[in-house]
């Protein structure tokens, strides 16, 4: 009885019934677009915090608020949509451009190395006290993710999509990596995202300004496409559609004005 | 435990267009074992209540004309059998609900030709046939070619996988629409290619779907939807 209350009240009875009426596939593609929604957004409550960078006592005194226990463990927290996301996108990828059928096992990955980046991500944000080179780390990253980005780009040449939908997967395969990665990055030690004189030294790279570049631009427009094609699915009235689309290129254009603005105005 | 008969408890939705009105009726029947569920609502209709609509044609999985929601889960009643339906969802109680791709007609029964609507959109027959060899003969189809697309020719426009669908009915033609329209474009027969890319490449077409192969797991024919619709984002239907 208790345990049959446990698993309605987790809504565990539910997603069990639905695995079974539509299948895990189906389930799991519900959780990618939930996820996608609430990272897209956090990109936006992320880069309006950042853009306080132009005032770092200000971006310091936010930071301060952010380092307590509850917002890190929430942080924590985002790292499961986030690693969920990008590896599930990423299996998305090698079903509808690499023609891979073995669907069942990659999902079993995407779950595996879910929880494996997790708790490592947990562990690191513990210690606190990791200390890496950031043009070594980036530059390491950035060349594993171009590499996944060019044989996407060649394999969606053969498609008749739209270039729309190809950019979509493109800016997925090359935040496949880059955005775990980042995460990681920025916990490994508190200061690296959050002493805004380490993040301004950081940022007077000219590598790592193109780096942030591409991620600010890569992500808006991923977010903004995802959100758009959910939009499409549900709208049925042309006005409405109309309205969304502008609304929607109008807050990932500000956005991304605002990202772009800062990564060339600090540092 | 095999069991002779089940007492199941039907909880089906109806609908009366004449007053508009929507409601659940709860029937109590005793079923046997290998009863479908095409015979159970017969049984409803002759034992306790004959206004209940539903319907039905070939019901031997070929017609695809006795699609329903049983238990939120899109199929064929025809293939339903009560026993395996008792096992597969864990229950003698089963909600039936008509399936949502176009309007309700009455109780069960949905309005057939809005739901044909869309897969006639994408002209699911030949347009342009390749001309006739030298002698008259006709354009015969190689083995390996057919082998690429002919499970996709299996499809009996039941609805299910449209039902099932992630991208709700709103602007998607359909996983089954999209598959008629991938059987032409790799049929080695058909010369009008341009116009079905139009529509595979159409904001009601593949950029609908997402992947979510619910259409694949609900298919009564057992196809596997959601790979002739990968192929298509992917660029590979074009003809062997």
């Amino acid at each position: 009885m208790l345990a049959s209350n446990i698993r309605k009240i987790a809504g565990i009875q539910y997603m069990q019934d639905l695995s079974r009426t539509h299948g895990w596939p189906y389930l799991i593609s519900w959780s990618h677009r939930i996820s996608g929604v609430l990272l897209a957004i956090y990109v936006c409550f992320h880069i309006i915090t950042l853009s306080t960078l132009q005032d770092p006592a200000v971006f310091t005194s936010k930071m301060l608020m952010f380092g307590s226990l509850f917002p890190t463990f929430f942080e924590w927290l985002l790292g499961i949509p986030v690693i969920y996301h990008c590896l599930n996108g990423g299996r998305l990828l090698l079903y509808e451009l690499f023609a891979n059928r073995r669907d069942q096992l990659v999902l079993g990955w995407v779950f595996v190395l879910s929880l494996s980046y997790i708790v490592l991500l947990g562990f690191f944000m513990a210690i606190g006290n990791q200390s890496v080179s950031a043009i070594l780390f980036w530059v390491y990253l950035f060349v594993v993710s171009l590499f996944i980005t060019f044989i996407t780009i060649k394999k969606t040449r053969q498609s008749h999509a739209s270039l729309a939908w190809k950019l979509q997967r493109i800016s997925g395969a090359f935040l496949f990596v880059m955005i775990p990665a980042h995460m990681l990055y920025m916990h490994l030690d508190p200061s690296t995202g959050r002493d805004a004189q380490v993040i301004i030294t950081r940022m007077s790279s000219s590598f790592i300004k193109l780096v942030d570049f591409l991620l600010v631009c890569s992500v808006l427009y991923h977010g903004a496409y995802g959100i758009f094609g959910i939009s499409r699915d549900y709208l049925s009235s042309r006005r409405l559609q109309i309205i969304s689309t502008f609304s929607i290129a109008i807050l990932a254009t500000l956005f991304a004005w605002i990202g772009v603005n800062l990564i060339f105005s600090v540092g | 435990m095999m069991e002779s008969f089940y007492d199941i408890t039907l909880n089906v939705h109806r609908y009366d267009p004449d007053t508009d009105k929507r409601w659940i009726d709860t029937y109590q029947v005793k079923a046997g074992r290998i009863m479908r569920f095409v015979d159970v609502l017969r049984k409803v209709n002759d034992e306790q209540d004959a206004t209940l609509a539903w319907g039905s044609s070939c019901e031997h999985g070929q017609c695809g004309s006795c699609s329903m929601k049983i238990n939120g889960k899109p199929l064929l009643s025809c293939e339903l059998l009560v026993e395996n339906a008792v096992h597969y969802f864990d229950t003698t109680t089963f909600t039936i609900e008509p399936l949502d791709v176009a309007p309700v007609i009455r109780d069960l029964v949905i309005d057939t030709d809005k739901a044909y609507g869309r897969v006639d959109k994408v002209k699911p027959y030949i347009i342009k046939p390749k001309p006739l060899g030298e002698k008259g003969e006709e354009h015969q189809i190689s083995p390996e070619e057919l082998e690429r697309y002919v499970d996709a020719t299996r499809c009996i426009n039941c609805f299910c996988c449209a039902s099932a669908c992630i991208s709700s009915h709103h602007n998607f033609l359909g996983p089954n629409a999209m598959l008629a329209a991938i059987v032409r474009v790799m049929d080695p027969r058909e010369q009008e290619k341009q116009s079905r890319f139009d529509t595979l490449y159409s904001e009601n077409g593949i950029y609908r779907c997402h992947s979510s192969q619910a259409c694949s797991f609900v298919c009564p024919k057992e196809i596997d939807v959601a790979h002739f619709i990968a192929l298509a984002k992917n660029g590979e239907i074009k003809p062997a």
